[in-house]
């Protein structure tokens, strides 16, 4: 009997197994929540020639932007699970935008397979700023509360979130001002509108010598700058910035699940995809489908914390 | 020299093939409202991996120029933007096809794009460092005053109609703010849906506004759409090449300014031809012909709009900041290929650079015998194409068109919405321009607005921040200028017509321009609005007007309970708006009843047209766009087109001409869906069938 149960298992096993080895067997759609031309898109971009050699398919790349993601990612679960559509996710988006208001989703309704990247936030300031380094910023900071500007992409969104830890870690108290977007928040930087800002790491690879970079939100250095301090040698303890990943329609069986993660893993592992997002400003991470319920939660803690000092912990 | 050499590597058979190829393709999806240049540009993008990068960039320049020369297309022959950036193109450019003159502004549009585009490509090649220096020196003050700048138009728009002009204004504005803010964050007036969360897209606005207008007057009426010329006088070439060279100024003060606008992150083509085309009307010798065909309202904003091709490539290669979104995808692009930005990027990858530039240059010439060809095309089959397959064509791409943005139906029901709505404003006296303005504007406003105002207060330097800059100075002193020029130039006409022009002529050129024009408007202020109040009464009582201030005033009432809740950074546009919108309201109301009651059958006696049918068109799309997830894209459009096929049809039409337009159709809905689906990679919604 017993034998016979486990010869039964088995059999359905390699049945279920059997249904998706051949996946994927046509083209996958890659949408990507935001307008083309982003970190998002870019990354996305980096993959797609590695994840065709892998899969042996064409990952066509698509858009769907609105309201910061949410319009995408609200519809998500709409989709057709067959593992032929995949999504780009965002956090702390996924988690901040339920959290102050109704969007059509819960960062819980939603299916993280893999998170492939982050892009750290840094502090910059115009190249010819009078501060040459994190500790002269924050002195001058102390004695004149309020008085040091500090750009970033929109309110409530990861530049601003490491601003305020930074505030709240360093005792001091700054000014953020919300921008349309990285691009024109580097811009206020570089045209020295504001005494500086936060922005993603890749915005100073692009930008290249307008802006010093005083300090990176990073465990470790971050290797296109490895002159730069992380906040965390400098005795602040603030590790963030956008993490980016992929996620599928909740329909989607478990073993595509898997086999979408084991394909980001391994072009992951690709020295040369490697060599070119490292250089571009990006930060590889490897939270693979088996761990990433458990790194939603722990960082939705976290955000929970920062929500709260900022006011927006709604719901 | 050094730039032959690049000239001479820009020149292979390739290159210029991609030039031409990416030319006709951007003026195709230009043409097509809601398919944009950031779309093509971010398909093709993919594709130039393979290929050389400097090839690669041609292929995605010329595309991206090609699109805003496009836009032109729709915004002459149909009245509806194809790109943000042509909106100033429909002022002028439709009541010249209206009436028989389309071929002609076409061809306007052509020469006028081509030289703007060169002019910007020229900069882009020999002072893009020293230019990119503006992009840094204009800051959120600069932005507010801009946009400020930019609403003083409204003012020139709706002369002899100026308190509904600045309603209009300023209910765009209001549109603008719904959804989430991107300064403060909060969530405004969307009513507690998702569908307004991203609030109003700009584009299916345009498409709305302007667009649906036109479907459903058209409809009304037996008359063709556009007035067939004249015999056959071709694309009127050499008239065109007369009037151009007679505008030269125009064309190149507004090529200049396209191009330093084009460098300004934030700013963009639809900015650019905006201020040139204020511009172009305050310094005409004839400023009442805008608006109803002038040539130079064409030329203005068809110069200005493709200067900012060559201008935004200057801050994205020099600075790595996207002057636009179409730069944006071309700059991940060169990322994505390992290309370093920033000023080394001249000096280090100068074949790359520079060699692109030339192509960027060639593909911008090459649009003259493209954009010709195709113009020649479009004008005549528009003209010519009977109403039954116009009206369904039309229709067909605004929903594929408001659709294609963000591949989201939410986008074609707003469209639709606000297409009805438009037309009854405007019905009302309300036209689209000013709602659109502020649309466009309002986001750029407050933004700028809320962000000097935080910097200022920080460091203690409030006043400074938006009256201590120069750049800022000067951009209100223009704003004045342009807002106060109309009312002097009409008082001193009735002086003596010639030295007013003179006169104005050498303001212009002198530097006390806000002195003067503050000067003039003190001793207006006089007498001026006594009189004006007396004509405005001396007008019929408008019911209409009536019924919409009332309603305007519930609405920015309820507005203005609202912003209660928001944080002061969120709130502080929309309550200024919806107080605004309240005072003049109120302004309205009161002049309409001081007003004598208007005899009955407000001369709409003699009006042919068939309301009915405008209903049915109306009834006919919403039912469309209700049921497109239930039964799918495809074969809804398909039904739909033989439907609006009917609505449009005023005669007794023979059983092979029907079958031949519902082929038609067939081909038109299957062709622009495969473009769609299978070229551009939009997502369809699929339904039951497909």
């Amino acid at each position: 009997m017993r034998k016979f149960a486990l010869a039964a298992a088995m059999a359905a096993t390699l049945i279920s197994t059997q249904a998706f080895a051949e996946y994927p067997e046509k083209t996958i759609n890659y949408i990507i929540p935001f307008n083309a031309g982003g970190e998002s898109d870019v990354s996305a971009r980096f993959q797609q020639p590695y994840l065709e050699e892998l899969a042996g398919q064409s990952f066509v790349i698509q858009y769907m932007a609105g309201a910061g993601g949410a319009q995408a990612w609200s519809q998500l679960n709409g989709m057709e699970g067959d593992g032929y559509t995949i999504m780009g996710i965002n956090l702390p988006h996924t988690i901040l935008q339920p959290m102050e208001k109704e969007v059509g989703y819960e960062t819980k309704d939603l299916t993280y397979i893999h998170f492939f990247h982050y892009t750290p936030n840094a502090l910059f300031v115009p190249k010819d700023s009078e501060f040459q380094n994190l500790g002269q910023l924050v002195e001058y900071a102390k004695s004149n509360p309020g008085l040091v500007t500090l750009s970033g992409s929109g309110s409530n969104s990861a530049n601003h979130l490491g601003q305020v830890q930074f505030d709240k870690l360093a005792g001091i108290t700054t000014t953020y001002v919300p921008f349309s977007g990285t691009g024109p928040a580097v811009t206020a930087i570089l045209g020295s509108q504001t005494t500086g800002g936060f922005n993603y790491v890749t915005s100073g690879v692009n930008n290249g010598d307008g802006m010093r970079m005083l300090a990176v939100a990073s465990e470790q250095r971050v290797k296109a700058f490895p002159d730069v301090p992380t906040f965390k040698e400098l005795g602040y303890d603030i590790v963030g910035g956008a993490f980016r990943g992929v996620a599928v329609p909740s329909s989607t069986p478990e073993p595509i699940r898997q086999k979408i993660s084991d394909l980001v893993s391994a072009v992951n592992a690709n020295s040369e995809f490697q060599k070119k997002m490292e250089d571009a400003g990006f930060v590889l991470t490897d939270i693979s489908y088996d761990f990433i319920n458990d790194f939603v939660a722990e960082k939705t803690k976290e955000y929970r914390a920062i929500a709260e000092t900022l006011g927006i912990a709604n719901r | 020299m050094e730039l032959l050499g690049y000239f001479v590597n820009a020149l292979t058979p390739l290159n210029i093939l991609m030039a031409l190829g990416g030319v006709i393709l951007g003026t195709v999806i230009g043409a097509l409202p809601g398919l944009s240049a950031t779309m093509a540009v971010a398909v093709l993008v993919p594709f130039t991996f393979t290929m050389d990068p400097a090839t690669g960039l041609i292929a995605l320049g010329a595309i991206y120029t090609g699109a805003i020369y496009g836009g032109a297309f729709a915004a002459i022959l149909v009245n509806t933007p194809g790109t943000p950036s042509a909106i100033a193109t429909t002022f002028d450019g439709f009541p010249m096809a209206k009436r028989g003159d389309g071929s002609l502004a076409v061809t306007l549009a052509t020469l006028a794009s081509v030289v703007g585009g060169l002019v910007g490509g020229v900069f882009l090649l020999l002072l893009s460092p020293p230019l990119a220096k503006v992009a840094l020196a204009f800051g959120p003050p600069e932005y507010f005053w801009l946009a400020i700048f930019g609403l003083t138009l409204i003012s020139a728009l709706s002369v002899g109609n100026t308190l509904k002009g600045l309603l209009g204004g300023c209910i765009g504005l209001m549109l603008a703010m719904v959804g989430v803010a991107v300064v403060g964050g909060d969530i405004r007036f969307t009513m507690g849906t998702h569908m307004l969360l991203g609030g109003f897209d700009i584009v299916s606005a345009l498409i709305g506004l302007y667009c649906i207008p036109v479907l459903i007057d058209l409809v009304a009426t037996p008359d063709p759409h556009l007035k067939v010329e004249q015999g056959n006088r071709g694309i009127r070439l050499r008239e065109a090449f007369g009037i151009v060279w007679e505008s030269k100024f125009n064309v190149m003060r507004s090529s200049i300014i396209g191009t330093v606008i084009g460098v300004l992150p934030g700013a963009g083509g639809s900015i650019a031809g905006l201020v040139s085309y204020s511009e172009a009307r305050r310094s005409s010798k004839k400023p009442e012909t805008f608006g109803n065909g002038a040539p130079d309202g064409i030329i203005a904003t068809e110069s200005a709009n493709n200067a900012t091709v060559g201008g935004g490539f200057i801050p994205t290669l020099v600075l790595g900041i996207p002057g636009t979104p179409p730069d944006a995808v071309i700059l991940g692009a060169l990322l994505v290929q390992g290309i370093k930005i920033g000023p080394t990027l001249f000096s280090q990858q100068g074949d790359i650079v520079y060699t692109f530039i030339f192509g960027l240059l060639i593909a911008t010439a090459l649009m003259l015998p493209a954009g010709l060809l195709i113009g020649r095309y479009a004008y005549k089959s528009i003209a010519s194409i009977p109403k039954t397959l116009l009206v369904p064509t039309i229709a067909f791409l605004t929903v594929v068109g408001s659709f294609a943005i963000h591949s989201n139906l939410h986008d074609v029901q707003m469209m639709l919405a606000l297409g009805v709505i438009g037309w009854i404003l405007n019905r009302c006296g309300f036209a689209p321009s000013p709602i659109v303005l502020g649309l466009v504007l309002g986001q750029i406003a407050e933004q700028g607005f809320v962000q000097a105002y935080l910097i200022g207060n920080a460091t203690h330097n409030l006043g400074g921040m938006f009256f201590g800059r120069p750049i800022s100075l000067a951009i209100v002193a223009l704003a004045a200028f342009t807002l106060l020029y109309p009312l002097v130039f009409a008082k001193r006409k009735e002086n003596a017509k010639k030295r007013a022009v003179n006169a104005a002529r050498s303001y212009a050129d002198s530097d006390g321009a806000t002195t003067v024009g503050s000067d003039d408007a003190t001793t207006k202020s006089g007498f001026a609005p006594l009189a004006g109040l007396k004509k405005q009464i001396a007008k019929p009582r408008d019911h209409a007007g009536m019924f919409l201030s009332v309603l305007l005033i519930a609405v920015a009432g309820w507005a203005f309970s609202q912003t209660s809740s928001m944080t002061p950074m969120g709130s502080v546009f929309p309550s200024t708006i919806s107080v605004a919108i309240i005072v003049m309201s109120i302004i309205l109301l009161g002049l309409n009843v001081l007003r004598k009651p208007a005899g009955s059958g407000q001369g709409d006696v003699n009006d042919q047209s068939s309301n009915a049918r405008r209903i049915a068109l109306v009834v006919a799309m919403i039912a469309w766009v209700a049921v497109i997830p239930m039964v799918g894209f495809g074969i809804a459009a398909i039904v739909a087109f033989l439907i609006l096929g009917r609505v449009a049809c005023y005669e007794q039409m023979s059983a092979k001409r029907i079958l031949g337009e519902g082929l038609g159709g067939i081909v038109i809905v299957g062709g622009l869906y495969l473009l769609m689906a299978d070229i551009l990679l939009i997502r369809m919604p699929s339904g039951l069938l497909f």
